[in-house]
């Protein structure tokens, strides 16, 4: 599943209104609850362990990829 | 690509044959709907072989088409998509499901969708996919209802907090509904916000509507003075304190601290917190119980050189408990048994706990919001008065009918301790004043051969306030029993493992509660074990003898119904009176008798407390007593006489009986007493008089049907005389009375 998929889910917006570009200061759903929801959810699909400074500053959808990246996640349409 | 062009045309060639060829084999149809679902979807629909495939088989092609038609949206017919959905969306993996469903979704909406997922939800009930694609679309739609229903069988379905925070988000867009409300506030030493979703989940399960307040970080203490504070304002009606033994005591954390000291420190502060609150609100109070997720520091060793730190908390929540005891309304939460009965993940999850001062991991949470709704449900009402159960394979295993009664499953090893455990909690229930009852269909004869003689039965007759085995249907039944035990629908439970007689009853009265039964009878137990609608907050004496009360009942109308005369009916009683003069220990009975007894009351006297303890202690006066039982029960002392015993005229100053014993001659009995004793006194005469009181028709012809002759004229008191020295005035042949010295 895409990361785009999954913070539509936890933002409860439509798949195609996320982009790289949308972040916790784009969207006012992206509070920090939903950044723990984000964070539990992105360690359970992509069965990964996150470190807290990862955690932190996975504030929008182009870093979430990245970071994900270097923790040798793959995607489709990655 | 010349490499690819081989494999390809081949492909190609195999796909034109497609509509010739009788079986295209699975893995050119998985090729065909990864590159053209369109037409995947065309042959899903057109072609007869599907519905020869293996469900594995079937359930690959499609999740494949699903999959291919996700990417590139708009390939497949909105109204094909639909059909597939319908046919075969029950076999889709969860997010496929919601993928085919949102794909298949029109502005404005189809309602041909809301039916397809419909069809798929009937064969796939908890598949979390479909149920949030009929639940967008109920939400969209507003209806309000069927919206909320979905959402919480989501919520059940798929517990993680993305999909909880998604249906308590849901459900803010949806109008207020007419549930009653229910204020919650909870308080916390550490970030308690995930616990919200899941216990607004808990109480629209309950039909209340919850308004949950969370007090700003770590001000509990604050919070619990009142003094305008937040949650004085917000006037909760339960409150939830957790602060963690964490936060209390840093110590916990330390190798070598000094833990007792800072232990009642600790529940110092939450018990003066408590005896705050108490003071000021009339709210109930739930205090997690001091729980730590460090261990010794010193292993097994710990125990060797000390009290261990388990053993130190336990002694501190002994004392929590105890002072919360002593405060109204204040409750203990065993936090370390909701733990012990999560199915998955720690209760620390460390990461959180230091990034964003959680203590409460994500799987336990579930555990902890059901736990709340225990004292929840009961407080507003929702606890059920009667459970009703099935017989085969939920109170024993197999079928009596076919097995025979020696056949069945039921014992102390397995196949069979499963359901001897169950029959063991239900009988707990009954001891917190929650009724059992029947509804099975069987022959009567060989089901209750089993519940009178089978010797591994926990549940017996006497264990049922009323029962129904025979070949109607189980909702008609169950009106039945509402109306004999004078219960409504809404307070009944009831457990079958049979789901088509649970849909049934769901479908005719879906005011009762009929819980999922798990398919393993090991798990019986705990699946209503935990139902928050079989809770109480109190247990009084009558709790306690209610079942007893209601089967008396019924045994004696059983065997009313069955006895050939009047007579015959009582002597088959076996009643039983004992006879006394009252004592220290029945005078407030006697006072309370006289003063509710409206019905058998010969003159409407009720006697201040004092004028009965100076009469009692007076050698002129007697006060009789009757203590009545018969075979099925005890029914107390159900009977007085105030008696002026004194020279060569006894009278009576008052006499009254409970209405429970009316029509078994009790008063001829008593009569009869006080009318020996006073022949054995030489006396000749005893009198009494009768007023005309608004109810006391039974007790006025008292004198006369006993051979007394009216002294007076006409009056509203009549006075009435008998000479003693006349035969008569004898015990009822069907009452064995027996002496007792009252004390």
């Amino acid at each position: 599943m895409a990361p785009e998929v999954l913070v539509a889910r936890v933002l409860g917006l439509s798949r195609n209104a996320v982009t790289d570009a949308t972040s916790n200061t784009t969207e006012s759903s992206w509070d920090s609850l939903n950044h723990v929801t984000l964070v539990l959810e992105l360690e359970s699909t992509y069965g990964v362990s996150l470190s807290a400074e990862d955690a932190l500053a996975m504030t929008d959808v182009a870093t979430i990829k990245r970071v994900l990246r270097t923790y040798g996640v793959e995607w489709d349409g990655a | 690509m010349p490499d690819l062009a081989t494999p390809l045309e081949t492909l190609a060639a195999r796909l034109a044959g497609i509509s010739e060829s009788s079986l295209p084999d699975e893995q050119t149809l998985i090729a065909l709907a990864a590159i053209d679902p369109a037409a995947a979807a065309a042959w899903l629909l057109g072609s007869d072989d599907s519905g020869s495939w293996s469900r594995p088989r079937l359930t690959r092609f499609v999740s494949a088409l699903a999959e291919s038609a996700a990417r590139s949206p708009g390939a497949v017919d909105t109204r094909e998509l639909l059909e597939i959905v319908r046919r075969h969306g029950h076999l889709l993996a969860p997010q496929h499901a919601a993928e085919l469903a949102a794909m298949a979704r029109t502005e404005p909406a189809d309602p041909l969708l809301a039916d397809a997922l419909q069809a798929a939800l009937d064969k796939a009930p908890e598949n979390p996919g479909l149920l949030r694609a009929a639940a967008e679309l109920a939400v969209a739609g507003r209806q309000q209802d069927r919206a909320h229903a979905l959402l919480t069988r989501l919520g059940r379905a798929e517990p993680g907090l993305a999909t909880m925070q998604y249906v308590s988000g849901a459900r803010q867009r949806l109008l207020r509904t007419n549930a009653t409300p229910v204020r919650i506030a909870l308080l916390s030493s550490f970030t308690i916000d995930t616990l919200v979703p899941y216990i607004d989940l808990e109480c629209r399960a309950l039909n209340l509507e919850p308004h949950i307040y969370v007090a700003p970080f770590n001000t509990w203490e604050r919070e619990m003075l009142g003094e305008g504070s937040g949650m004085e304002r917000f006037e909760p009606h339960i409150v939830f304190l957790a602060a963690a033994a964490d936060d209390l005591m840093p110590s916990l954390a330390m190798p070598d601290a000094e833990l007792t000291t800072s232990g009642e420190a600790a529940v110092d502060r939450l018990l003066t917190a408590a005896t705050r609150f108490t003071s000021w609100s009339k709210a109930v109070l739930v205090v997690h119980g001091l729980h730590s997720v460090f261990r010794d520091s010193l292993g097994p060793a710990s125990a060797r050189l000390g009290p261990s730190r388990g053993e130190v908390l336990s002694a501190l929540n002994a004392r929590l408990a105890d002072g919360l005891r002593s405060l109204p309304r204040s409750y203990f939460l065993d936090i370390g048994d909701l733990v012990a009965r999560r199915r998955q993940g720690a209760l620390d999850n460390p990461k959180l706990r230091h990034l964003a001062s959680m203590r409460l991991s994500e799987p336990v949470l579930r555990e902890i919001a059901t736990g709340y709704a225990q004292y929840i449900a009961p407080l507003m009402g929702r606890t059920r008065k009667c459970v009703v159960l099935d017989l085969d394979n939920t109170l024993w295993g197999g079928i009596v009918g076919e097995d025979g009664p020696h056949g069945i499953r039921l014992g102390d090893t397995s196949p069979g301790s499963e359901f001897r455990e169950f029959q063991q909690f239900l009988l707990s229930l009954t001891r917190k004043g929650i009724l059992l009852a029947v509804n099975s269909k069987n022959n009567e004869a060989d089901a209750m051969e089993v519940i009178r003689a089978h010797n591994a039965m926990v549940l017996r007759e006497e264990s049922f306030s009323a029962v129904r085995i025979n070949w109607d249907s189980k909702p008609s039944n169950m009106l039945s029993l509402a109306a004999e035990l004078n219960i409504g629908l809404d307070s009944f439970v009831f457990i079958d493992d049979n789901e088509k007689e649970r849909a049934l009853m769901r479908q005719a009265h879906p005011q009762v509660l009929t819980p999922e039964m798990p398919k393993d009878p090991a798990r019986y137990r705990e699946t209503i074990e935990m139902l928050p609608e079989l809770q109480v907050l109190t247990v009084t004496e009558e709790d306690r003898t209610r079942t007893r009360q209601y089967v008396e009942r019924r045994q004696r109308e059983e065997l009313r119904v069955t006895a050939q005369t009047p007579e015959g009916y009582l002597a088959s009683l076996e009643i039983a009176a004992a006879i006394a003069a009252a004592s220290e220990r029945t005078l407030p009975r006697v006072h309370q008798l006289f003063q509710r007894t409206n019905q058998f009351n010969l003159t409407g006297l009720r006697y201040e407390p004092g004028v009965l303890s100076a009469r009692a202690g007076d050698q002129g006066w007697r006060i009789y007593t009757a203590q009545v039982s018969d075979r099925f029960g005890d029914h107390g002392l159900v009977a007085t006489a105030v008696v002026r015993a004194d020279g060569d005229e006894w009278s009576i100053e008052n006499f009254v009986m409970s209405c429970r014993v009316i029509g078994y001659g009790v008063e001829d009995a008593l009569l009869a007493r006080v009318a020996g004793d006073a022949r054995e006194a030489q006396a000749t005469w005893l009198s009494g008089t009768i007023a005309t009181l608004p109810k006391n028709a039974p007790a006025r012809d008292f004198y006369l049907r006993n051979a007394f002759t009216r002294d007076d004229a006409e009056s509203e008191r009549a006075m009435w005389r008998r000479d003693l020295r006349e035969p008569g005035l004898t015990t009822p042949e069907w009452i064995s009375v027996r002496a007792a010295n009252g004390a």
